[in-house]
């Protein structure tokens, strides 16, 4: 068979295509004009994005599943949708990150070239449909991360997290890639949909071998319990602008690899990883919550929210089915717009010299900051799963998914840990709203525009909470 | 429609409120005034169809995947609610108006309170029990912000975070339980589950849910256990307390026990659980009632003895005592609110709520006494007033749910008990206040209060003599509404009156009137100064709740601290050793055979080899910290045992490759190493401790096991039969079609000639970077260091060769001349490995390198600037040009309409040469070799110029390096 390519069997890919040309272009702007105009490359990021984001939709799979490049790359609904929300988030980080940037003087085109290489990671992941394309996509992503936890060349903690992270990812992706080359060996395939249609009946020793490796993989990426040590530590050591980032749009690269390659690809082997999966979600839903409490630094706190929220996560994955993997994507996508908010608070209350991470700095902050103190809340609120917030429906569906598969243990475990996170959500809004405001805080940053697009993005937190049904049957739609 | 204003006006009322400026408090009140009157309105607008028995619903699509709609359903309780609310939100907005102060931000407060009063109604009208949870939770949310709203105040903050906390805790567990509710009925509205109450009480869920929901109502109406929240609460503004806390939020909790009751009620799960928490409730909280000294204090443990009066009747499983909760919720809700206004009224006017030092007030404000007076009355339970009526009735039920045994005597009695205290502390709060001589140091001089203050408690004081003394004319016809709402035709018959003959309950009430007056006289005689109520006054639940908080803040603390490190080798340990785990996890049940395939027999001469490899590549690791030099000389020992390895399994094109590659990186290594210092010196004194010793044993043990395991599984793997192999596929079709002998280098430039096209790419690129970042690199002082054996005259050096000579002078003599006799070989070797490269060992890749190589040595022996004065290559055109001609062979293919990079071969028949074979691939191949050399020469470039570079200040005379 002679292959050849085709428009056809191209445009599918276009998204990918059109931003790994974005990013060169990018680049030699970059290079050119970086010197003179500072901002130019941000902006044109963001225009970037917009374009890809219009193409994307333009070459969307409404319904069809179309494999390309010898089954190695899939376009269907589900990584349209994904990719879609992509582009939102990473938008929205861009655009509250770049007066932090700006006044720590490392605004440079690198920054927006490397998110943008991330996220062609996450593209890749999102729409792999081979083992290999998996791989790439996670060392595509993980590698442009690591270079931006270690952005601020100046700063030696960024340095340190980048350097753990770096050492730890390494060994996650060779656990990865071990577990893989297992599963190759055994199962003869790499196609994720071969690999679905061999793999039926009892799983053999070596199979699960392999698959423990891939799931401790998956664990890592997520950042779960017992694999969760990289996590607070670079999201505190990172710039806040790269939190932001980091705790948002990979997100859902880890929702796709862990739903492409375990869901879909081993879904064979289903019984058996849903029970480890349901033992890191447990203990990241127990320790994520119960570390919390001890925090003094609200990125940390969030980083160990994020570990419980990971957990919460997993469980929709645990459900094994249809109705709890969708769960899972509504949940991700409840907490990725969530997190936006809560890390876009702390990167617009931090000015230069002063990172505003300390929960000390939130002190009375009501007072001297109320629209961000309020979306603030709104997030602490929505992360406690208190209703008519996101972060309920987005429980409640977890709950409802295991409830349907009798994970009746689960459940409990589930509440009482949300019982105890209410602890520490609320910890924050009696601080910002009945503490009295310490002297010497610098002001908040105080562009219209950001805090515009805050403001909506807090809203949207309380808006998809009391109109949940858009977001949830889309959600169903793409998973059911 | 008219269901989805009622709710929709408060909130749409609270984001009005909370955009008017912070001085507009009687925009604000007249606002919120009419929005409750509003409400109240529309739900008597419905009375007509409610009295006549239709349940008004509407319901609208919300999330139907979940089987959720947003459905609101008006009954007759429910429309007695919904009035109660409104009516009650109505008096409390009046009265708020004239209580806050102008100095308090009132928008925050109205927004607030009228976004809770939509709450309430939410819950009250919801038709679908997880709506329900929703307005449950906002409820609390608002009650949290409510009592917080003086939040200057430590004990306004700690009392909302403690009452947000144990609500917002019982919201979860209620959420669970209508879960449970929902996967048992098979839906979540609220007509299916009371159509099913046979089936829920059968089913094995029962127990499990009616805890988890007794722990929500109970949570909620501030019943023991759970009790000590709403004390604390009353850091609240007082229009606050009568509001949410005496009047509905805290009903919310009875509401939905009465609202279910139908479904749940009737086993003796129910009896214990309900009627046990209401009964030491009403006890407790009317026992510390009589002895506290704040006033609102004692009308908060009065909330939850009555709350428990409610809850207990709730729990007797009967009819009538059902009746008799609901007609008790709207009695305690008028003479409550009204005594919590009069409480507010004496804090207002006199600026002290303190039992001990108020006395006389009736001088004063003879009006207020006279309100506080009978609404007192009322809670006492006197004859006449509303209080009375329903305690009658309740006294009656405590009578007959016991039974027959010990309960039939312990439950009145302790009914008994607890009217008893109930008339002790009414009068005690009555007498202490307004009686006795006028009080003499007061804050401010008391006086009677503005009109609109006093105006919505005498109200509801009307309101209870009205009840108390013609009960069916005026509330009669509104419960028997309610009533049959809730039990439809299980409704028995009841009479609404004062008199009903001489029976035990009547003697009972008379008994508790005289009982607790004469408790008062004793205990006011004696003189004692009531602090402490006896007995149970260290039975605090605040106490419990402060312990655990504090425990859990402690113990997560700790547990960070001993479990977990920012260490990166105690992270990798933790991780390595739960991966580990994870693994060995299968293989403990299963255990994991070696395979079966042939193995390779083992020659005693290739173990040698590879044990001296091994040993190698220990030593580098050990060393790789301390002395540089070592570790790269055993990494290239560890790379030559590689490339003979692969010599001996007859690879010889990977040998030539891996030994190419060793040099050339070896090289470069060491030109980068000039800039790091040699040795590194460690100062910790920890180093050598037993500890440290110890943690060190523990990492190389942890290290071995976890390289062995990967080994043998390794090992495992690969001596089982493998799926289909790639090998054969290539072995097969190298020569024909391919047209090469060497498979390996046929691989690299025709089968996967696009992957090898990027790879050169990004040496290109990565030589450039290597380039761009070194250029303005300058060497950190203390790296500039001579060499040992430069500085001690053992060789010549540390000045530059001199580019103009033909020889460099001293030791480098020879080996120049030598390095430069080896150049033309070199070429030529590298030329003649280029070209035979498709069918014997080598190719480009190998050409380039060992040309390179030739380079090196050229720069190593002659110096930088020697070399770059004769160097006719220039790297940057090399790389160029390399990946020109890859490109070209790539697009010839396109002339003879093939894809990109297909292999085109041309058969030249040339006279005197013979035929030659002509093949794109060798063009590729060329564009490798050319690219190969031009990266490793700009590298070398880059590396050797900062030899050049550091000691240009000691040396002004010589070429600046930089010029070049």
């Amino acid at each position: 068979m002679q292959p050849t390519f085709t428009w056809s069997g191209v445009a599918p890919a276009l998204p990918e295509i059109y931003l790994a040309a974005a990013i060169c272009v990018l680049l030699m702007v970059e290079v050119f004009f970086g010197e003179r105009r500072r901002g130019l490359t941000g902006t044109l990021t963001l225009l970037a994005i917009a374009g890809g984001a219009a193409l994307t939709l333009a070459c969307a799979q409404v319904d069809a599943r179309v494999t390309l490049f010898s089954g190695m790359y899939v376009a269907d609904p589900l990584g349209t949708v994904l990719k879609l929300f992509a582009f939102l988030f990473l938008a929205l980080a861009l655009l509250y990150s770049r007066a932090y940037l700006e006044q720590r003087d490392i605004l440079r085109g690198e920054f927006y070239v490397l998110a943008l290489s991330a996220l062609l990671g996450v593209f890749v992941l999102v729409s792999a449909n081979s083992l290999l394309s998996v791989y790439i996509g996670v060392e595509l992503l993980a590698l442009s991360v690591y270079a931006m936890v270690a952005f601020d060349r100046t700063s030696g903690v960024a340095a340190e997290s980048a350097m753990k992270y770096f050492v730890l990812g390494a060994i996650a992706s060779g656990t990865l890639i071990y577990g893989m080359s297992m599963v190759y060996g055994l199962s003869g395939t790499l196609r994720l949909d071969d690999l679905a249609a061999r793999l039926t009946e009892a799983p053999s020793l070596g199979l699960v071998l392999g698959l423990v490796f891939i799931v401790v993989a998956v664990g890592f990426k997520f950042g779960a319990v017992p694999f969760h040590m990289w996590l607070p530590d670079v999201y505190h050591g990172a710039p806040t602008a790269v939190t932001l980032f980091i705790a948002t749009v990979p997100k859902i690269a880890y929702f796709a690899l862990a739903f492409r390659l375990l869901a879909y690809g081993l879904g064979g082997l289903t019984g058996s990883w849903t029970q480890m999966l349901a033992v890191l979600a447990v203990l990241s839903l127990v320790v994520g919550t119960v570390i919390a409490l001890a925090q003094t630094n609200i990125k940390r706190l969030l980083a160990y929210s994020a570990v419980a929220n990971v957990g919460f996560l997993l469980l929709g994955f645990v459900a094994g089915t249809p109705t709890g993997y969708g769960a899972a994507l509504y949940y991700m996508l409840a907490y990725v717009i969530v997190t936006l908010a809560g890390f876009g608070v702390v990167v617009v209350a931090s000015r230069r010299g002063f990172e505003a991470d300390e929960l000390e700095h939130y002190k009375g902050f009501h007072a001297r900051d109320p629209m961000l103190a309020l979306s603030m809340m709104v997030v602490m609120f929505s992360t406690a799963g208190v209703p008519p917030f996101i972060g309920f429906w987005a429980k409640l569906r977890i709950i409802e998914a295991l409830w349907e598969t009798g994970h009746l243990w689960l459940v409990i475990i589930a509440a009482a840990a949300s019982v105890v996170g209410l602890f520490y959500y609320l910890r924050v809004v009696k601080l910002m709203y009945f503490d009295a405001v310490p002297a010497g805080l610098p002001a908040t940053e105080k562009r219209t525009g950001v805090r515009f697009a805050l403001g909506l993005n807090a809203l949207a937190v309380l808006a998809l909470g009391v109109v949940p049904n858009p977001l949830l049957e889309l959600c169903e739609r793409l998973l059911g | 429609m008219t269901l989805a204003l009622i709710v929709l006006l408060p909130f749409l009322g609270s984001l009005c409120a909370a955009c008017l400026p912070a001085s507009a408090r009687n925009a604000e009140a007249w606002l919120a005034g009419i929005v409750a009157t509003g409400c109240a309105a529309l739900a008597a607008s419905l009375f007509p169809e409610i009295a006549a028995g239709h349940v008004v619903r509407l319901s609208i699509p919300w999330l139907p995947q979940a089987g959720l709609e947003l459905y609101l359903r008006m009954d007759g309780y429910a429309w007695l609610f919904t009035l109660l609310v409104s009516v009650m939100g109505a008096l409390v907005v009046l009265y708020a108006r004239y209580y806050m102060s102008p100095r308090d931000p009132v928008p925050r407060f109205f927004s607030f309170l009228m976004a809770f009063m939509g709450s309430m109604l939410g819950i009250v009208l919801s038709g679908n029990l997880i709506q329900l949870v929703v307005f449950w939770e906002l409820t609390s949310i608002t009650s949290f912000m409510l009592i917080a709203y003086w939040y200057h105040r430590p004990e306004a903050r700690h009392g909302a975070r403690m009452a947000a906390i144990v609500t917002g805790g019982g919201g979860l567990s209620l959420l669970l339980a209508v879960l449970m509710l929902g996967q048992i009925v098979g839906s979540y509205s609220l007509d299916d589950v009371l159509a099913a109450g046979d089936l829920i009480r059968a089913h094995r869920w029962y127990p499990a849910m009616l805890v988890l929901l007794a722990a929500a109502v109970l949570t909620k109406s501030a019943q023991f256990p759970f009790h000590f929240w709403l004390p604390h609460a009353m850091a609240a503004p007082t229009p606050v307390s009568a509001y949410l806390h005496s009047a509905t939020m805290v009903k919310a909790g009875v509401f939905l026990l009465a609202r279910l009751w139908p479904a749940l009620a009737g086993t003796e799960l129910w009896f214990w659980l309900i009627c046990g928490g209401g009964a030491a409730s009403l006890l407790l909280g009317a026992a510390s009632a009589t002895f506290q000294r704040d006033m609102k204090a004692v009308l908060a443990y009065s909330t939850v003895s009555h709350l428990g009066l409610i809850t207990m009747l709730l729990g007797m499983n009967s009819e009538l005592a059902l009746i008799a909760a609901v007609f008790h919720m709207m009695n305690h809700a008028t003479f409550k609110a009204s005594l919590f206004m009069a409480t507010g009224i004496v804090d207002h006017e006199t600026g002290t709520r303190d039992l001990s030092r108020l006395s006389g007030l009736r001088h004063a404000m003879p009006l207020t006494a006279t309100v506080a007076f009978v609404a007192a009355g009322a809670m006492a339970g006197v004859p006449l007033l509303n209080g009375f009526l329903s305690k009658e009735m309740f006294f009656t039920e405590s009578l007959q749910a016991g039974g027959t045994g010990g309960l039939g005597i312990a439950l009145p009695a302790l009914a008994g008990l607890a009217g008893v205290f109930s008339v002790a502390y009414s009068l005690r709060f009555i007498h202490q206040v307004f009686f006795g001589p006028p009080a003499t140091a007061l804050p401010r001089t008391p006086r009677e209060p503005t009109r609109g203050m006093l105006l919505p408690s005498a109200l509801l004081v009307l309101g209870c003599l009205l009840i108390g003394m013609l009960p069916e004319r005026t509330v009669g016809g509104a419960l028997a509404i309610a009533a049959h709402a809730l039990l439809g035709d299980r409704l028995p018959d009841y009479r609404l009156a004062i008199w009903h003959g001489f029976t035990a309950s009547l003697l009972m009430s008379f008994v508790a009137l005289a009982g607790g007056t004469a408790l008062y006289v004793v205990l006011y005689v004696r003189g004692r100064a009531l602090r402490r109520t006896p007995l149970i006054s260290r039975l605090s639940g605040k106490r419990g709740f402060d312990v655990l908080n504090v425990t859990i803040f402690r113990g997560a603390r700790r547990f960070v601290r001993t479990a977990f490190s920012q260490r990166l080798q105690v992270q990798l340990l933790l991780i390595v050793g739960a991966a580990a785990v994870a693994a060995l996890l299968p293989l403990w049940r299963g255990g994991l055979a070696f395979g079966d395939a042939p193995l390779t027999p083992l020659d005693p001469t290739f173990a040698m080899l590879w044990l001296a490899g091994a040993i190698c590549a220990v030593g580098a690791a050990v060393q790789a910290k301390f002395h540089r030099l070592m570790a790269l000389i055993m990494v290239g020992c560890v790379g030559l045992v590689t490339s003979l390895t692969f010599a001996w399994f007859s690879a010889p094109d990977l040998a030539l490759t891996q030994l190419t590659v060793e040099v050339i990186t070896t090289v470069l290594i060491l030109l980068g190493l000039r800039w790091l210092p040699r040795r590194i010196q460690f100062q910790e004194p920890l180093r050598h401790t037993l500890r440290a010793r110890l943690r060190r044993s523990r990492d190389a043990a942890f290290a071995i096991a976890i390289g062995v395991g990967m080994a043998a599984l390794a090992f495992a793997m690969l001596t089982r039969p493998g799926a289909s192999r790639l090998g054969p596929f290539f072995l097969q079709n190298a020569l024909e079609p391919a047209g090469g002998r060497n498979v390996v280098n046929v691989i690299l430039v025709d089968f996967r000639a696009f992957d090898t096209l990027g790879e050169i790419t990004v040496v290109g690129i990565v030589a450039l970077v290597v380039y761009a970042l070194l250029r303005r690199f300058r060497p950190a002082a203390e790296s500039i260091d001579v060499p040992r054996a430069q500085r001690e005259g053992l060789i010549g050096g540390g000045a530059h060769a001199d580019p103009r000579a033909l020889l460099p002078e001293g030791d480098l003599k020879i080996p120049a001349v030598l390095g430069r006799l080896l150049l033309p070989l070199a070429a030529l070797v590298s030329v003649y490995f280029l070209l035979r490269g498709h069918d014997a060992p080598g190719g480009g890749f190998v050409g380039g390198l060992i040309l390179a190589t030739a380079m090196i040595v050229q720069y190593m022996v002659g110096g930088a600037l020697w070399v770059e004065s004769r160097l006719r290559i220039h790297p940057q055109v090399w790389i160029a040009l390399g990946l020109l001609a890859a490109v070209a062979a790539g697009l010839a293919a396109w002339f003879a309409a093939r894809p990109f990079l297909t292999a085109q071969v041309l058969e030249l028949h040339a006279p005197l040469i013979g035929t030659v074979h002509l093949s794109s691939v060798l063009l590729f191949d060329l564009g490798v070799y050319l690219l190969v050399v031009g990266a490793a020469l700009l590298m070398l470039v880059a590396l050797a110029h900062q030899s050049l570079r550091s000691p240009r200040r000691e040396l002004p005379g010589a070429v600046d390096g930089a010029a070049l």
